[in-house]
């Protein structure tokens, strides 16, 4: 089996290259003892991919299993509604476990202060796992805070459980 | 961690560099016959001598220069970072270089050269030795047999002796390629030294855990993760001086219990990567090369596996592992991804970054396509 599916898991559906690797420097700060109950997805190819691809596949799985969450990594380009219309495709009934996390513009606008994608999925994955804001903060990402603060009610405990 | 590793005049690899310092993890791809496994034997050669082979004939033939160019020293070169926690130096430095003169049958050490923090500890040219002074020890100078290594034979003073401080991590590197059929779980000792195949494994996991006995609660947690009906891991005596590994499985249907061999090829894989996964938190940190470890898993396995390895090594040591899995590709970014090319069998590897290659679109499909040079 893939990610521990009888458990909470959560599935990582990123919109292209630099977005997997992001989450790939998340993955590798999960514990170990809890790394399967993350899985990333391959790429989708673009913004619209993610939500097709989650339309077409991933929303049907997520009815017949309540153990899954997932995120979805888009890029916003600078246009803030592509958030919106992205989060008017998922169905209301499954908003709860559905996450979309993105830079302002791309993750690539990211590198010259935080470094590799990895080192900035890392910075992520310590934030959520102290709680903290942390590279929340920084102007590309401040836009994500109130996905991120439902993040963490939901996907934090899963991932980063209290020792 | 390797911070320099550089081969010449060796199968395919002729003035090469890998590119791999500060990287606690990296994937090496690339077609068939690009030179990925090659680099593990190249390693396996200095591991070799660690572990005490010092015949130039066991070590390396004829047949090991590149294109068989007798007039070009073959050379090894070896410089890691054994981390701040060690106490003494942390920098050290391996030479070996062969020659293959007119009339001989076999290799001899043109030049040999060990130094710790840039001091040399012993230097060598064709049979003369010099061991530098250290502590109350005075320089020495003795001649050894050109067919003979010398770092296995020099003797250490202690186990802070930065010679056996080396050696003893050269020796611990883990250089896999396993062959689940060839591994039985028997085991007649205890190493901590597996060999390339693991046909030793039973003796491993004997040795890891007489060495670290908290090690099982890593191997068992792991493989709990990936086989929850796991009850117990046994490794009985089953003769005067033998011993087999047996594995229990359990849930409310019943019990049953396999010997080792018995588990699939994935199974014995998942062991292998349990013991790497505690030894080096309990023992290490090491290096590990793995070549291929993608092979003989599922395809939802391969990625957790992979992560499970790259994670073991972020906080010290170093994993190179070779894949062309696409799955596997995907688990590591531009930054840790080299490629190893080859124009043709009369042309040495070259090593590149992924991020310095134009690549459009999935660099596993590009791969596919053979559009990745």
């Amino acid at each position: 089996m893939g990610a521990n599916k009888s458990r909470p898991h959560v599935l990582v559906l990123p919109e292209d290259k630099a977005n997997l690797q992001v989450a790939n420097g998340f993955h590798l700060e999960v514990p170990w003892n809890r790394q399967r109950q993350m899985q990333v997805l391959r790429e989708a190819g673009g913004w619209n991919q993610v939500i097709e691809l989650f339309e077409s596949v991933h929303a049907t799985e997520m009815h017949r299993n309540d153990n899954r969450f997932m995120v979805l990594l888009i890029d916003l380009d600078g246009r803030p509604e592509r958030l919106a219309n992205a989060r008017a495709r998922i169905p209301e009934n499954l908003n709860q476990r559905v996450f979309i996390l993105g830079a302002w513009t791309e993750p690539e606008a990211l590198r010259p202060e935080l470094g590799t994608y990895e080192a900035i999925g890392a910075a992520m994955a310590r934030s959520c796992r102290e709680g903290a804001d942390g590279i929340w903060q920084h102007h590309l990402l401040h836009h994500n805070m109130h996905e991120v603060e439902r993040l963490l009610e939901r996907v934090r405990p899963i991932l980063f459980p209290p020792n | 961690m390797i911070r320099r590793f550089y081969v010449h005049n060796f199968r395919c690899l002729e003035n090469f560099e890998l590119p791999i310092s500060g990287q606690p993890s990296v994937l090496l791809i690339g077609k068939n016959g690009a030179g990925k496994t090659t680099i593990g034997y190249a390693l396996e050669i200095l591991q070799k001598i660690a572990r005490g082979t010092n015949r130039v004939g066991d070590l390396v033939r004829p047949s090991d220069l590149a294109r068989g160019r007798a007039d070009v020293p073959m050379r090894f070169e070896i410089e890691v970072d054994l981390g701040p926690a060690l106490i003494g130096p942390t920098i050290y430095s391996y030479t070996i270089a062969f020659e293959f003169p007119e009339g001989f049958k076999e290799l001899r050490v043109l030049e040999e050269r060990l130094t710790a923090d840039g001091n040399p500890i012993f230097t060598r040219k064709v049979a003369q030795v010099s061991l530098a002074r250290t502590g109350q020890a005075k320089e020495a100078n003795f001649v050894i047999d050109w067919h003979l290594v010398a770092l296995p034979i020099i003797h250490q003073q202690s186990r802070d002796d930065p010679l056996f401080v080396f050696k003893q991590w050269l020796a611990r590197m883990l250089i896999l390629q396993p062959i689940p059929s060839l591994i039985s779980g028997e085991s007649k000792g205890e190493t901590l030294e597996p060999d390339h195949y693991l046909t030793n494994l039973g003796e491993w996991f004997t040795g890891v855990l007489a060495h670290a006995p908290a090690a099982y609660a890593t191997i068992d947690e792991y493989l709990r993760l990936l086989m929850p009906d796991l009850k117990d891991i046994q490794n009985p005596a089953v003769g005067s001086d033998t011993r087999n590994l047996v594995f229990q499985f359990s849930n409310e249907q019943g019990s049953v219990t396999f010997p080792f061999k018995a588990l699939s090829d994935g199974e014995k894989c998942f062991m292998i990567c349990a013991l790497v996964l505690a030894a080096t938190r309990v023992l290490g940190p090491w290096v590990c090369f793995w070549d291929e470890p993608d092979n003989y898993l599922a395809p939802s396995e391969v990625g957790h596996f992979v992560m499970a390895l790259r994670t073991a090594f972020q906080s010290g040591g170093q994993f190179i592992a070779t894949s062309n899995n696409p799955e596997a590709i995907r688990r590591f970014s531009e930054e840790n991804t080299l490629l190893l090319h080859r124009n043709s069998h009369l042309e040495p590897t070259v090593v590149r970054r992924i991020d310095e290659l134009q690549i459009s679109g999935d660099l596993g499909d590009a791969l596919v396509r053979g559009d990745v040079e």
